[in-house]
C-alpha cells in the first residue's frame, strides 16, 4: 500500500517538474532558448573603421564589422584576426553600449586576435571556453553573430565534419578545422560557435560559398587552438611561433626520382634564411634552378625526411611537427643531402621573427 | 531539512531521494549532450562508412596529339550491397572513364558501372572490396516520411569530403521537370544539398536510408536549403533492374519475340477465334 502510494507520489512529482517544459516547447528548444540567455550577453558585435580618402582627397569611412566573444572578465574579448583589420575598433555590448576597444595582440598565423574593452561599471558576460578535441560529428552547433551587420543572430546546426584544414589569410595551415551548417555569413567572423552547454567549441571564421553568403558550409577555429594561443596574446601581443628558418618545398615522389634522391618523399628546403637556426645548424638550402615537367623547382637543397624521429611526407607536416615544439627546444632532423648521402641535424629553434611569411618553419 | 509528507510517513526518508533524482532526471539535459544529439550522431556513426565519395575523370578527346585536360567532378554515393554494390545518381557517373571511390575510413577504391539509368537518375557502380566486406546501408521506408520530420544528409559538398547537414522534410511527393525528364515523388528538404551531395545518403534518426539527394532548387548553383532526394520506396522498385541489367534486356527480348509471335498469328490469320460455343 504504502508502496504504490510512494510510486503515485514518484510519478506526481516527476510529471509536475516536468510539465513546465512541456507545455509548448520541447527540450531542445527549452535548452536552446536557456543557452542564448546565458550566452549572448556575452557576445559582442565589433567595428572596425578605417578613414580612406577617394579622388577629390573627401573622407570617406569604410566600415567592417564583426563578432566576438568575452572571454575573461577584465574585457578580453577573442575575435578574428580579418575582422580587426588595421582600423579603429568600436565594440557594442549585447544591451547596445558601444566602447572603444584597442588590440591586445594578434596572431595571423591563426586568424585570430584579442582585443580589450575598459568598462568598469559594467559587468561582462564570460562565454566558458568548452573541448574542441571530443566534438563528435552530428552533436549541436550554434553561433552567435552579427551577420551583415544586422545585429546580434541566433543560427543552429550541427558539426559538419571535424578536422578539415585551411589557409589563413596568409598561407598558412590551420588544423583541426570545424565544419558546421548553421548558417555563418560575412559578419560572423570572430564569433563563438557553442555546443549545447553554452561552452565555446569554436570561433566562426570562414565559409565555402560560391556566391559569398550561407550555404550551409561554415567553418570554425577549433577553441583549443585558441587556449593555446590567448594567454600568450594578452601577455605579449603575439604568439611566438618555433623558427626553423628554412623555405620548404614538398618533395613530390616525381620530382625525387627525376632528382635520382634515394627518398620518394619529404620537405625540400628551398632556401635557409642566412644566421637562422637551420643556416647554423649547417643545412643547406638550393642553389640552382632545374626544370621538372612543367614546373621550375630550386634544387640541390636538403631534404627533411623526420623531425624527432617522426616521419614528415610533405612540408606541411614537418611545419606540423616543428609547431608542436616550442622556441629554444632542440630537435633533431633527420635529413638526405644532395649528394644521396643521409644524416641527422640537431637544430635550436629560435622564435619566429613576426612578418615573416608562412610556408617558412 | 525534512519533509514530513501527510499521507506516507514511513518512506518519507526515501521520498526525498526520489523527488531529488526526479527533478535531476527533468533537467540533466543542460549538462551534456542532449538525447537529440546522442540521436543524431548514433545515427551517423551507423551510417558514416556506408557513404562513398566519388571522383570521376571525364578525358576528353585529344585534338592534334595535345594533352587535353581532363575534368574531373566529384559525388556521393550508398554502399547497397556488402560485395561492393554501391548506388548514386547517374549524372555522377556518366561519361565517366574513370570512378575512384573514397570510403569514409581513407580506402580508395577503382569502380566501374554496372548500370546507369538517366530516366531515373539512378546508377548502380560496382567496386572490388576485397576480403574487406563493406557496410551496406539499411534501407528506410520513404512513404512514412511526415513533413516536420529531422532528415539528416550526408555526402560530399564541392568535393570537400563527408559532411554532415541537418534539417526537416520541407514536402513529400514533389514533381521536378529537368531537361525533358519528370521526376516524381520528390522529398523536399531544408538540409543544406550543395554539388557534390549528388548521391548521397538522406537518412533518417534510425540512420536508415529514406532518400537520395539528387537535385537543387537555386538560382545561384549552391544551397537555398531547397533540396531534393529520391526516395527510397523508388530506388527499392527499380534495383533489380539496376542490379541485373540483363533483367531489362531480357524483358526486352521476351517482349519483341512476344510481338513477333503475335504479328506472325494475326498475319496467317491463326487468331484462336471464339465460336460462341
Amino acid at each position: 500500500m504504502h508502496c504504490t502510494r510512494l510510486l503515485i507520489f514518484g510519478f506526481l512529482v516527476f510529471f509536475l517538474a516536468r510539465i513546465p517544459t512541456a507545455v509548448a516547447l520541447t527540450e531542445e528548444e527549452k535548452n536552446n532558448i536557456d543557452l542564448y540567455q546565458r550566452v549572448s550577453p556575452g557576445v559582442v558585435n565589433i567595428t572596425s573603421t578605417v578613414i580612406e580618402h577617394d579622388f577629390f582627397l573627401n573622407v570617406v569611412p569604410r566600415k567592417g564589422t564583426g563578432s566576438g566573444s568575452i572571454i575573461d572578465p577584465r574585457g578580453y574579448i577573442l575575435t578574428n584576426n580579418h575582422v580587426i583589420g588595421d582600423g579603429k575598433l568600436e565594440v557594442t555590448l549585447s544591451d547596445g553600449e558601444k566602447y572603444k576597444a584597442r588590440l591586445i595582440g594578434s596572431d595571423p598565423d591563426t586568424d585570430l586576435a584579442v582585443v580589450k574593452i575598459d568598462s568598469p561599471e559594467h559587468s561582462l558576460t564570460v562565454i566558458q571556453m568548452g573541448d574542441s578535441a571530443h566534438l563528435k560529428v552530428g552533436q549541436q552547433a550554434m553561433a552567435i553573430g552579427n551577420p551583415f551587420g544586422l545585429g546580434q543572430t541566433l543560427t543552429t546546426g550541427i558539426v559538419s565534419s571535424v578536422g578539415r584544414t585551411m589557409r589563413a589569410e596568409n598561407g598558412t595551415l590551420v588544423e583541426d578545422i570545424i565544419q558546421t551548417d548553421a548558417s555563418i555569413n560575412p559578419g560572423n567572423s570572430g564569433g563563438p560557435l557553442i555546443d549545447s552547454s553554452g561552452k565555446i567549441i569554436g570561433i566562426a571564421t570562414a565559409i565555402f560559398s560560391p556566391t559569398g553568403a550561407s550555404i550551409g558550409i561554415g567553418f570554425a577555429i577549433p577553441v583549443n587552438t585558441a587556449k593555446k594561443i590567448v594567454n600568450e596574446l594578452i601577455e605579449k601581443g603575439y604568439y611566438s611561433y618555433p623558427f626553423l628558418g628554412a623555405t620548404l618545398m614538398n618533395l613530390f615522389p616525381y620530382i625525387a626520382e627525376a632528382l635520382r634522391l634515394p627518398v620518394k618523399a619529404g620537405a625540400m628546403v628551398i632556401e635557409a634564411t642566412p644566421g637562422g637556426p637551420a643556416d647554423k645548424a649547417g643545412i643547406k638550402g638550393g642553389n640552382r634552378k632545374a626544370q621538372i615537367g612543367n614546373n621550375i623547382v630550386i634544387v640541390g637543397g636538403d631534404v627533411i625526411v623526420s623531425v624527432n624521429d617522426e616521419q614528415v611526407q610533405d612540408a606541411d607536416s614537418a611545419i606540423r611537427e616543428i609547431r608542436k615544439l616550442h622556441p629554444g627546444d632542440k630537435i633533431g632532423l633527420g635529413v638526405v643531402h644532395w649528394d644521396g648521402s643521409s644524416g641527422s641535424v640537431s637544430v635550436t629553434l629560435g622564435e619566429k621573427p613576426r612578418g615573416v611569411r608562412a610556408g617558412q618553419p | 531539512m525534512y519533509w514530513k509528507l501527510p499521507f506516507c510517513p514511513k518512506f518519507s526518508g526515501l521520498a526525498i531521494p526520489i523527488l531529488l533524482a526526479c527533478i535531476a532526471l527533468a533537467h540533466t539535459n543542460a549538462l551534456a549532450l542532449t538525447s537529440e544529439e546522442i540521436t543524431t550522431i548514433a545515427a551517423y556513426e551507423k551510417v558514416a562508412p556506408s557513404v562513398v565519395n566519388i571522383t570521376t575523370e571525364i578525358c576528353e578527346a585529344e585534338v592534334f596529339f595535345c594533352a587535353v585536360p581532363s575534368m574531373t567532378g566529384s559525388g556521393s554515393g550508398v554502399v547497397f550491397r556488402q560485395d561492393g554494390l554501391i548506388i548514386t545518381n547517374s549524372h555522377v557517373v556518366s561519361g565517366a572513364q574513370e570512378i575512384r571511390v573514397v570510403f569514409s575510413d581513407g580506402r580508395r577504391l577503382e569502380a566501374k558501372i554496372i548500370t546507369s539509368d538517366p530516366d531515373d537518375d539512378l546508377a548502380m557502380i560496382k567496386v572490388d572490396p576485397g576480403d574487406k566486406p563493406l557496410t551496406a546501408i539499411s534501407l528506410g521506408d520513404s512513404d512514412a516520411l511526415r513533413v516536420g520530420q529531422k532528415v539528416l544528409a550526408v555526402g560530399n559538398p564541392f568535393g570537400l569530403g563527408q559532411t554532415l547537414t541537418s534539417g526537416v522534410v520541407s514536402m513529400t511527393g514533389r514533381t521536378i521537370k529537368d531537361e525533358g525528364r519528370i521526376f516524381r515523388n520528390l522529398i523536399q528538404t531544408d538540409a543544406p544539398i550543395n554539388p557534390g551531395n549528388s548521391g548521397g545518403a538522406l537518412i533518417n534518426l534510425d540512420g536508415e536510408l529514406v532518400g537520395l539527394c539528387t537535385a537543387i532548387l537555386s538560382p545561384t548553383g549552391s544551397s537555398i536549403r531547397i533540396g531534393f532526394a529520391l526516395p527510397v520506396s523508388r530506388i527499392k522498385a527499380v534495383a533489380p533492374t539496376l542490379v541485373y541489367p540483363w533483367h531489362r534486356l531480357t524483358a526486352w527480348v521476351l517482349a519483341i519475340l512476344l510481338a513477333a509471335w503475335l504479328l506472325r498469328r494475326i498475319y496467317r490469320n491463326q487468331w484462336p477465334k471464339y465460336d460462341g460455343q
